[in-house]
Parts: C-alpha cells; structure tokens; sequence
C-alpha cells in the first residue's frame, strides 16, 4: 500500500519533496510514482481517500497529490477533511483528475485544493508544477512567518500599523494597531473614536495637524497624548506616509502607530535630570546658564537690562557639620521653596517658543535655581533699574529669616547676595556670573546677612584675592615658603630648650608675614599642603641643627585643627621624621585653644594617637579662649603657651599678672609646663619668672629668624652668655623667697 | 464475454501505440528496474478485472448503471492512455462524456465499443508480456 520509490535516493532526504500521491487506478498509481520518482520526489502512495487520511494522522507529506475521483471517499470529500485536520490548512493539495470540466476544478477548488492538475504522460509538466506549488508553500509559510514575526515585534515595540482611505472613509487597523489603543483584535474602530481618546485641550491641535498634512499630502509624525478606557494616559506616536492614485491623488495615508509613554517618561526623566537639581527640583547649572543666555539675548535684542543674583548661604557649612549632611539637604530644600517665592519663578521653559511667544516672554527664563552646594541663583531676565534686583535681594534675605526645622530643632540661616545687572556689570553670563560672585564676596567680607550690587572696586580687591590664591599655590612648588625660627627659652638655665617654626613667604623681595597669606590658605584649604611642607621642613631642620650643635629639643609647628581631623597626619609626621632619621620627640604641634575646643571631639583621637609616637602637643595662645577645664585634666596634652596679650599688660594691669599667675598654677597643678609668649622686656620676663613661668619666648631673647642665623645667635649670646637677659634671672631666682620658680622650674624640666 | 467485436481491427501491433510505449520505456531506459513489464502486469490485472465487472453484470441492458460504468470508463481512460491503448481510451472517453452529458440513447453502443477495445488491449497486452524483448 505504502513504498517509496526504487529510484528514491535516501541520502538526499532532507532535500526531496515528499509527496502523497492518492489514486484508486494502479496503473496510474504505478507511473506517476515512478516518473515523480525519477524526477527527485520522494513518493507514499496509497489507492483511497481513506487510506490517505489515516496515514496522514502520524506524517506530514510537503504536497499531496489527490485523484479526484474514486471510489469510496472521493478526491473532493478526502481534500475537504484534510482541511478540517490540524496542521494541513496550508499543505499544498494538487488535484489530479482526468475530468477537463470547469465544475471539477471549481469544486477542487472549493473542496480546499491548491491547484488543479490534467492527468497526462507529460511528467515533466507535472512535475514543475509541484515544484512551483512547493516554492510558493514555502514562500507562504516564510511569509507567514515573518508576518507573524513582525507581529511579535510590534507587540514588543507596542506598535501597529493601520491604512486610512479617504474615499471609503475607513480605518483599517491591524490587531496590534488596535492593542496600542486597548482595543481587541477584532474590534472595529473609527478615527472619531480614536479622535475622542485625544484629551480635549491636545485634540484641536492634533486636529489641526492632522488636516494640514492631508491639506499638503505631507508626511505626518507626531505624538499624541491619550487617554484610555482604563483612565491610563499614554503618548502614542503616530507616523503615517500619503497614498497617491494613478493620477497622482492623495487617497490616503499609510502608517503606524507606537505608545512611547515609556521612551517619553525616561526622556522627560532625562532632561529633568540634565536640566534640574536633583535634591531641590530647581533649575540647575545648566539650566541656568541656558535660561541666562537666552535672556540676554532678548536683553539684547530688546534693549533692556537683566540681573544675575548670587545668593550663597552663610555658616551652612557649621550647620552641615553639626547636624550632618542630612539635616543640610533638608535646610537647602527649604531655603529652595522659600527663594523660589521671591521671584516669578516658572519651572518649564518651552524651548523654540520664546520668539514667537510674544514680547514678554522671556518673563518665563525668570528663575531660582541652584548651582551647587549651598550656592543659588536668582535671574531677572528683566530689569528697569538697580533697585528692582535690590527689591528681590531683600525679598530674598527677608525670606530667611524665619527660622527652618531641620533636624528635629530650629536653624536660623541668612545669606549673603551679589548682584551683577547686564549689560553694565557684564556682557556674558560668565560676566555676570563671576562679578555677582565678586559682590557676594565683599558682602561675606563685610560680616554677611545682606547684599551688594558689583563695582569695579570690589573687583579690584577681588583680582588681588585671586592673583595671591594663585601664587600661594605656586609658592610651594617654586619653593618660596620659608621657616623662621623663634627660640624657647629657659630663663633659669639660659639656654634653648626648642624653637617654634613661624612660616614665612618669599615672594619675590618680599618676605610677606603669615597674617597676610594664612588666612586666604585656610580659605581655600591651601593651608594643608602648607602644614604638610612645614612639617617635613622642620623634621629636616632638626637633622641639621643635630649635626650642627647636637640639638636634641623640639621644634613645634602650628597646625590648624582641619589637620587634626586627617586621618594620616600620624603617618605623615612619622615619614617626614623618618625621612630625616630624627626621633619623633622632635616635632611638636601647636594647636590653638580656641581651635582645640572648636574641634575638640575631632581631634581627640588625633592627640592620642600624637603622643603615643611620642609628638607632644601644647596649646598655643591659651586664656583667649573659653577652655573646658575639665578637659583639660583628661587631653594629652604637654604644655600651655601664656598668650601674648597677658603678657604684653604685666605690671599694667593687675588682672593680666592675676591671669598669668592663675595659667602658671592651673599648669602646675595639671603638671603641664607653661611657656609665656611674647615676652618684650627683662621686667616681663622677671614677672614671670617670679610667678614660677621660666620658659619664654619674645623679642627680648629673639624674634623669628632663619635658622643659619638662629644657630648664630646661639654661638654668639647665648653660649658666650653675652645677653643682658642671661643672669637676670638667676637674679630673680635667689630674690625668691618662696622658691616657687625652682620648684616650678624643676618640674618644667621633667 | 457475450458482445460480438469482430468489427474491431485485431492487429496487435497496433494496438498499443508505439509513442506511449517508447515514454514508458524512458522512465527506465536500461530496463533494469522493469518498469514496462511492471506497467503493463498493472494494466492487465486492472483491465482484465474491469472487463469481468462489466460481463457480470451483463452488459448496460441488466444490472450495470450508468455510474458504474462511468466509473470503469473513467478508471480505463487515464491508465490506457498511459500504456498507449489509444483507441480504448478515446472509447472510454466516449462513455464517460455520454453519462455526464446524459444522453444516454448511444451509450449501448459506445459501452460495447469500448469492451470490444478492451479485449483487444487485453490480448495485446498478454501477447506482449508473453513475448517480452530481452530487454524486458
């Protein structure tokens, strides 16, 4: 019932057609498998309709070949149910029929049948007409494929196609055109209702789109915002090209539509991100310097002026240090709302509107935006007069002086505004930008909390600010810091017992005091690089001075308190000292007292950890400051500098010998030595020494002076002990009948 | 068989017609898969079972209906054709044409002729699968 054909060659399987060829006539059954055969098909013959049907549940021949008349189950009959069969709606079905009438081929037809095909010898014909009938199977299932392909992506995409034909006035939307819009696959749908799922205030102008392009047949693209059956709101995008008749009408459009909600929201996220601050929603930077640019243009354009306002908040920096850097955002989103109050703030701008928008507006450009940190900016694209930004800059300081909530307690901030008006304090908002900051700067320098217009004076003041932050910060790379040195003293034994290292600038021929570059250099956090070279430079000092004449004291240094907090200021000083092969003992640190206590949880790590390695820490200028006497007991701390101010008033005021008399006995009790500071002349130096303070430093015994000279100072007083300070004291000392300065002395020399 | 053919021509050699032959020929040109022999053992088993369906039912004056004798025309007309039984096929072609028209006064006749062609085939085709060519 069933063979393959002899000839079949069983290698080429994969490549031969495989062909069920039904047919009731033997003979007929015989030769066409045998010419099909010859000719590369791969043959199953069966003499039924019935026969075919039940084989064809377990095997799927690539065509069939059907005799239309049989007896039993007929071609037509057997043809008809295959169709019913999962899996052969598409298989090619050849009829083969020795019947020429047209009502055989219109029933084969009719029966589900591909093609039609004259029973004859000519093999040939029969055989390319199977070939063709397979190629355009499998085109048609390509072609399905690919379809369906097509379909998944545009599922994917959330796109469809659809054709609009003016004439017939309908729409033909394809399955997934319909999903885009939440309809099912086989709803019917007009434009009108599509039409009325445009919320009303967007659907004019689309309509307006819509009949201008069909007005021009042009190309139509757009997006659209919608509104679905579920209330959701998505933006489809809709592209469609123009049909054209034979006479080169336009008939209608052809197109697709997209829902790009998603591509939108992460494109609207974008440009927020790019064009706002992230932790106040303000404009940013960016955003700003745009808005800026545009406004001038207008400015420009429009002959009027404009003003950049630099408001920059005073102490956030205290507040973001005390109550953390959370409580800081909270504050600057808060000063945000409440500066945004103070102009006519607008948060959009439509980009390509402002010229055709009319003569006013550039009022839209008018915002409050932040740079950065605590930094904001106020632009008034338009100005009549200075006192229209004075206006806004009081508005703006008024503003703040209701206290913030942050942290659970109330902060009290003000700020300080600079005021730059285009064109006259700048033609570019680089201009504006930098004077207002210019004028913010001298409302800082006069005690903050208000607000100042630039003037080419303070930007002269500003300039030198800038030409010395710029040198300072070549001057350690041009090796133009220097070291002076300035003897400690004991009196009693008349010799040096240490030196503090003073920093000193060459510039030039000029050597520029330390008040004249430190505090720009604690400004701008130059004064670290500066510690650090000071450090390693009296280490190497020290290495000298030991080869020169045995030195085996200390050198202290001034440190800031900002050095304290670094975490590798013990593993610095101990390379600088290693460096060098001196002990660590070698370096002493000096911190101020009012520093000390500023910082003090900070740096109480740092102390300890100091004089573990055996760096010892004294405290400079105390009594000026308001010390916690209580921590005094518990900090490492090895000695207490008399600031010079109580030492400058001995014998004039009382209180100054009370005070002093009082630091003197808090350090003995403490068991501390105490070095006075500043002493000028032999009856301070009695004083002191009288009050049991022998270790001085002052111009009595020496200013600060190089250490080439600070060596021959040695040479030359004090080891011949020609100084008319030397004696004085052990005068001092048999005139004590208390004994107290030996006795202080003897523990200062511990 | 009980239908008198002696008007019919009896010259095997023309029977079957020699084109067809040959195109039977060239589906095995070399004759080692005997494709002619198998062909025409076909055809002869087919004809002669269609020729004992029709004398039994003795001719179209007894039980044969014009379907079924369509059915055997049509079956005789493709299959002799293909082994170059000519004048059978037209006949068979004749018969069928007669039922589907249904004009059925001439069908006696045209049944007749196409038995009468049918033996003839029958005789030939034995003949010529009795003295099959050495190719064969």
């Amino acid at each position: 019932m069933t063979a393959t054909h002899p000839f079949a060659d069983e290698t080429s399987h994969a490549l031969q057609p495989e062909v069920l060829l039904v047919d009731d006539d033997e003979v007929n059954l015989l030769l066409t498998s045998l010419a099909l055969g010859e000719r590369g098909f791969k043959i199953v013959q069966v003499s039924s309709g019935e026969q075919a049907l039940s084989l064809l549940h377990d095997w799927t021949p690539d065509i069939i070949l059907l005799d239309a008349m049989m007896p039993g189950l007929d071609g037509f009959d057997t043809c008809r149910r295959l169709r019913l069969m999962p899996g052969y709606e598409r298989v090619p079905v050849l009829m083969l029929t020795g019947l020429e009438d047209d009502a055989s081929i219109t029933r084969a037809y009719q029966a589900g049948a591909t093609d039609f095909f004259v029973k004859a010898t000519q093999w040939g014909l029969l055989a390319g007409r199977l070939h063709y009938l397979l190629r355009a199977s499998r085109t048609r299932i390509e072609l399905e494929r690919s379809k369906s392909k097509l379909a998944r992506a545009q599922d994917l995409a959330r796109m469809g196609s659809f054709d609009w034909r003016r004439a017939e006035g309908g729409l033909l939307m394809s399955p997934e055109a319909l999903r885009v819009f939440g309809y099912g696959p086989q709803e019917q749908v007009g434009l009108r209702a599509l039409l009325r799922m445009v919320p009303q205030d967007d659907r004019r102008g689309f309509l307006h789109q819509l009949h201008e392009a069909m007005r021009h047949a042009s190309v139509l693209a757009t997006d659209v915002p919608i509104v679905l059956f579920d209330g959701r709101q998505r933006i489809i995008h809709v592209e469609a090209e123009p049909e054209f008749n034979e006479q080169g009408q336009g008939i209608g459009y052809t197109g697709i539509v997209q829902d790009v909600t998603d591509r939108r929201q992460a494109e609207d996220k974008i440009k927020q991100l790019a064009n706002f601050d992230s932790l106040t929603g303000l404009p940013n930077r960016r955003q700003l310097i745009w808005r800026a640019e545009r406004a001038l243009e207008q400015a420009r354009r429009m002959n009027h002026q404009c003003a950049l306002l630099l408001i920059d908040l005073d102490r956030f920096k205290i507040i973001n240090d005390t109550l953390g850097h959370g409580a800081g955002d909270e504050l600057l989103v808060e000063v945000g709302r409440r500066l945004r109050a103070c102009v006519r703030h607008s948060d959009q701008v439509m980009e390509g509107t402002l010229e055709t928008a009319g003569v006013r507006s550039h009022r839209s450009l008018e915002a409050v935006g932040r740079l950065g940190g605590d930094e904001f900016v106020a632009l008034l694209p338009e100005v009549q007069s200075d006192q229209d930004a004075e206006r806004v800059a009081q508005r703006v300081l008024e503003s703040l002086r209701e206290p913030i909530f942050v942290s659970g307690q109330e902060c009290f901030v003000t700020a300080s505004v600079g005021m730059a008006i285009f064109p006259r304090d700048g033609n570019t908002v680089v201009d504006l930008l930098r004077n207002s900051d210019v004028a913010m700067y001298s409302v800082k320098a006069q005690g903050k909390n208000a607000s100042a217009i630039y003037s080419p004076q303070l930007a002269g003041r500003g300039r030198e600010k800038l030409e010395l932050e710029t040198a300072l910060h070549k001057a350690i790379e041009r090796d133009e810091l220097v070291l002076h040195y300035q003897p400690k003293i004991d009196v009693r034994a008349a010799r040096m017992v240490g030196a503090e290292a003073l920093m000193r600038w060459q510039r030039g021929s000029q050597l520029v005091p330390p008040g004249d570059f430190i505090p720009l250099a604690e400004e701008t956090g130059l004064i670290v690089p500066l510690s650090e070279w000071a450090l390693r430079e009296a280490a190497r000092q020290a290495r000298i001075w030991q080869q020169a004449f045995g030195f085996a004291d200390s050198i202290a240094v001034n440190l800031p308190s900002r050095l304290f907090e670094r975490s590798d200021l013990v593993e610095h000083i101990h390379q600088c000292v290693t460096a060098f092969n001196v002990p660590h003992r070698v370096i002493q640190l000096e911190i101020t007292e009012d520093n000390l206590m500023k910082e003090l949880q900070n740096v109480i790590p740092a102390l300890h950890r100091l004089n573990e390695i055996g760096v010892e820490i004294s405290i400079d200028d105390f009594g000026t400051g308001y010390s916690s006497l209580a921590y005094l007991t518990t900090l490492p701390i090895s000695e207490l500098k008399i600031d010079r101010s109580f030492v400058r008033d001995l014998g004039i005021t009382p209180q100054s010998s009370a005070v002093v008399t009082a630091i003197i006995a808090l350090a003995r009790s403490l068991g501390l030595r105490v070095v006075a500071e500043g002493v000028e002349t032999l009856r301070q130096m009695d004083v002191l020494h009288k009050a049991g303070c022998g270790l001085m430093q002052g111009f009595l015994f020496s200013r600060a002076v190089p250490p080439d000279e600070l060596q021959r100072w040695l040479e030359n007083t004090v080891l011949p002990r020609k100084a008319p300070w030397i004696g004085a004291a052990g005068d001092a000392d048999s005139a004590d009948p208390t004994g107290v300065a030996r006795s202080a002395g003897g523990r200062q020399q511990r | 068989m009980g239908l008198a053919c002696t008007a019919l021509p009896m010259n095997q050699a023309t029977i079957l017609d020699a084109d067809a032959l040959a195109r039977l020929r060239e589906l095995d040109p070399d004759g080692r898969h005997g494709v002619v022999l198998r062909v025409l053992g076909a055809f002869e088993t087919s004809l002669g079972r269609m020729l004992v369906q029709l004398s039994a039912q003795g001719g179209l004056a007894g039980a044969g209906t014009p379907a079924v004798v369509a059915s055997v025309a049509h079956m005789l007309k493709s299959s002799s054709a293909s082994v170059g039984a000519l004048a059978l096929s037209r006949a068979c072609a004749d018969v069928e044409q007669t039922v589907r028209l249904g004009t059925l006064a001439d069908l006696d006749i045209q049944v007749e002729r196409m038995v009468c062609e049918g033996e003839a085939a029958l005789v030939a085709v034995r003949a010529m699968l009795q003295h099959k060519p050495p190719s064969e």
